[in-house]
């Protein structure tokens, strides 16, 4: 089921209902949460249904056992069991057939022939993210930074809380399994936020991603590209991922809220970024603190000198790209953040930042360009795709259609470009919940009609569905 | 009590049994403020869409012109330019095999004669077909002189032609917005002003995307319609034909609506202007052994409910796949070659007349657009 859909729209009136219904029972309220949550995701495919119970019920258990044991080694044996059936089950479903065609490859290299069995299988929605999630809390337990809840409800809501379910943010359980085991006070500004939010992440995903998708997919699926062309589809490419993601997670931040729930943010204005480091604070920040406390910090992180450092920077961000998709060019992404964070480290942390705007304008042209080509990358699907796009840069000439494509690139980039650059200038990404209410009315009003001008009939998922 | 077995300070224990009588939520907002929040943007959106319709009413907005992709924009342009003021005396109508299997600028060098491609889709029947032949002898006096009708057999077996692309034909041509999109969402987007916004505004401003390799080859419904006026109505398929791709089958036949849609269309066909039909070509692999006489049947049939002043049946039934875009459409080598062959045909049936004396060939300044 997609936010965009007419369905949900349906699903959503449906459960605000019930939801006030059961409003004097906190129970009852998990229990209904829990329910709409599976309903929500076995409408894409029930059967991986059982894949979502079973990691949560697993996670529970472990959870469980793990607050019982005071034995070293046996909560080491219950983490690596937890542990071990998650990445065991991300690693079948999304790397399995990756793995099995990588080593073919590499075997023929070496002169060996063999016959990859690869398998048809079908990548569970949001899979890498309530595995995360799952994952997350039974380090947290492990390490005893929260304790294991008694919880069934409970536990199974926050892993399947519809709105943040398939595509994040990866929510901590110390922050939000707390949540279903208190009133929630539905205030008036929270329901402010959430209705903005929503409408500012529709907007995003149906006004701004889906019309950027084929100018995006002009490019990046052309036979022979000239360098131009790859330069305006890089950047289509750019808006429509923000788009794309930070509209889901508005949206799932808004529903959440207007339930009475907080959900961390997941984009603080990624593309005002003044170096790499500055751009994983503000971009996919749920992940992005995710990797650095569970993987980063766990290897070391900087505490094991400089070189060790780089390397645990280079890891990190190499596993983080290899998260986003079983594909050598995710891991090239993530290498070349890697390779990013690694040469800005010094500069930031010996150069003191000038206060001065031309500099900082000089450090965010930088970043962008190195954002930009990230995204190349990304998007390329094959190295040999990565290599045909960055060869063609080297030929610069005008498509006959560039005037229609610049159009259609400023018509739907520029009101999320402007946006930002409003909110960051008023050091606030909240602005309009915060305007007169008529003001406020005004603007969602007109942000509305353009949802409904450019509402498709057939949904377009979301690309963060996919990983 | 464990100090781990708690969630802030209170132990879970206690606290499941504490949940079954805690409150859910608790809504502490008034009805005022949701109608506030909730309402007064709906509000906003609905004054809005009023707005719009009000103004559409009024004639405030640009005329609807919805060229938001590659059908409708190709039925806008041929709408356009049957009822401008054209050199042509000779026009090319049809399904979307006239459109892509003839080069009117070609065909204007081999007769002498200017030309022009009015073809359409094969969703719309022959009655669409005769409505651009009307409108284009009624915006060019006593300039017509021929008008050659090229079909291709498969769209000759359609049972029904598309409502839908009837419809935006007429409403365009009535100055109506589009046909409204099906279901409650699409009435609902109606209602709401969407197709005034998308029709009247943002077809005028931002020029639609093409998909697929229309999109790579063209670019967007913008660059597709400067091509069409570039090349005097004639289009290019930019797609290979794939012989294990291609579906269906080569029986063709005739429907039976064309009898009565054949009448409408000759009724169109003003008097002292002839109308020449032909077939236009299937890939060799794809057809049947009997293709050719099948068309030869089908063709005389069609001829005679048209009451057509001469037929095209020296026309190749059938060419090399490798010509071929898909079963319907020549590539454009295809084309170059079919055209050539279309003129020869009409030159020996003596269809067209001697190159006219007042006309001044524009192909070229066209190609230079």
């Amino acid at each position: 089921m997609l936010f965009n859909s007419g369905v949900f729209l349906q699903f959503f009136a449906a459960f605000l209902l019930l939801y006030y219904l059961v409003r004097n029972r906190l129970m009852a309220r998990n229990g209904l949460i829990v329910l709409a949550s599976y309903l929500f995701y076995g409408w894409w495919d029930y059967r991986f249904l059982s894949l979502l119970v079973f990691s949560s019920l697993l996670d529970y258990a472990v959870g469980r056992a793990l607050d019982r044991c005071t034995h070293p080694g046996h909560r080491k044996l219950w983490l690596a069991l937890s542990l071990a059936t998650s990445l065991g089950l991300l690693g079948f479903f999304k790397y399995y057939n990756f793995f099995i065609d990588s080593a073919a490859v590499l075997l023929a290299q070496l002169g060996l022939s063999v016959e990859p069995r690869t398998l048809d299988i079908v990548l569970p929605v949001g899979i890498s993210f309530y595995t995360f999630q799952t994952m997350s809390y039974t380090f947290d337990v492990y390490r005893r930074t929260m304790p294991a809840t008694r919880d069934l409800l409970s536990f199974l809501a926050y892993v399947a809380f519809f709105p943040q379910l398939v595509a994040g943010p990866i929510e901590r359980a110390s922050r939000l399994l707390p949540q279903f085991t208190k009133t929630r006070v539905i205030t008036r500004q929270r329901l402010i936020e959430g209705t903005w939010l929503m409408i500012w992440g529709m907007f995003k995903k149906v006004v701004v991603a889906d019309n950027l998708a084929p100018l995006v997919e002009m490019v990046f699926d052309h036979p022979a590209p000239t360098g131009l062309m790859v330069i305006l589809g890089t950047v289509a490419f750019t808006f429509q991922i923000y788009g794309d993601f930070s509209g889901y997670s508005d949206i799932a931040r808004g529903l959440a809220s207007v339930l009475g729930f907080d959900l961390m943010l997941n984009f603080n204005l990624p593309y005002t970024a003044t170096s790499p480091r500055d751009f994983w604070r503000r971009w996919h920040i749920s992940l992005s603190t995710w990797l650095r406390d569970y993987l980063y910090i766990a290897l070391g992180g900087n505490r094991r000198g400089v070189w060790r450092t780089r390397f645990n920077l280079l890891a990190t961000m190499l596993l983080g790209g290899l998260w986003h998709g079983a594909a050598w060019s995710f891991v090239l992404w993530g290498l070349w953040h890697g390779l990013g964070l690694v040469l800005t480290r010094p500069a930031q942390s010996h150069v003191p930042a000038p206060d001065r705007p031309r500099w900082r304008l000089l450090q965010w042209a930088a970043t962008m360009l190195f954002v930009l080509y990230g995204w190349l990358l990304f998007r390329a699907g094959s190295l040999a795709h990565i290599v045909e796009l960055t060869s063609a840069l080297a030929c610069w000439e005008w498509p006959t259609w560039g005037l229609s494509y610049l159009i259609n690139l400023m018509a739907f980039s520029l009101p999320l470009a402007l946006a930002e650059v409003w909110q960051a200038r008023a050091g606030d990404l909240m602005t309009p919940a915060r305007w007169l209410a008529s003001m406020r009315a005004l603007l969602q009003g007109i942000l509305l009609l353009a949802i409904v001008v450019f509402w498709q009939k057939e949904a377009a998922p979301f690309i963060y569905f996919q990983f | 009590m464990n100090p781990q077995d708690s969630i802030g300070g209170t132990s879970t224990k206690a606290m499941t049994t504490a949940q079954t009588h805690l409150r859910s939520h608790q809504c502490a907002f008034t009805a005022r403020d949701l109608a506030e929040i909730v309402g007064a943007p709906l509000g906003v959106l609905l004054l809005l869409a009023a707005l719009f319709h009000f103004a559409a009413a009024a004639d405030w907005l640009p005329a609807p012109r919805p060229t938001l992709d590659m059908d409708r924009t190709l039925l806008i342009h041929q709408a356009d330019s049957s009822r401008s003021a054209q050199d042509a005396t000779v026009i090319l109508i049809g399904d979307s095999s006239c459109l892509m299997d003839v080069s009117a600028s070609d065909l204007t060098r081999h007769l002498g004669q200017p030309t022009l491609n009015l073809g359409l889709l094969s969703y719309l029947d022959l009655p669409s077909f005769g409505i651009l032949v009307r409108n284009y002898a009624h915006a060019n006096p006593e300039r017509l002189e021929t008008v050659v009708l090229l079909l291709h057999p498969e769209s000759l077996r359609l049972q029904a032609p598309s409502a839908y692309h009837r419809a935006q034909l007429e409403d365009y041509l009535a100055g109506r917005d589009a046909h409204t999109a099906g279901g409650i969402g699409g009435r609902l987007q109606t209602a709401l002003g969407a197709i005034l916004v998308r029709g009247r505004l943002e077809a005028r401003v931002i020029p639609a995307p093409l998909s697929g390799v229309y999109g790579r080859f063209y670019g967007f419904t913008r660059d597709f319609s400067r091509w069409l006026g570039a090349h005097r109505g004639s289009a290019i398929d930019p797609q290979r034909f794939d012989r294990t791709r291609a579906q269906g089958n080569a029986e063709y036949r005739l429907a039976p609506r064309l009898e009565s849609e054949s009448r409408l269309l000759r009724q169109c066909v003003p008097s002292g202007v002839r109308l020449v039909v032909g077939l236009t070509p299937a890939p060799r692999s794809f057809v049947r052994p009997d293709h050719e006489a099948t068309c030869a049947r089908i063709l005389e049939q069609l001829a005679k409910w048209l009451k057509a002043d001469a037929v095209l049946a020296g026309l190749p039934a059938s060419m090399p796949d490798e010509l071929f875009a898909s079963v319907t459409h020549l590539t454009g080598e295809g084309q170059t070659l079919f055209t050539q062959r279309l003129a020869a045909e009409m030159q020996t049936a003596a269809i067209v007349r001697t190159p006219r004396p007042d006309w001044i060939p524009r192909a070229e300044h066209l190609m230079q657009e």
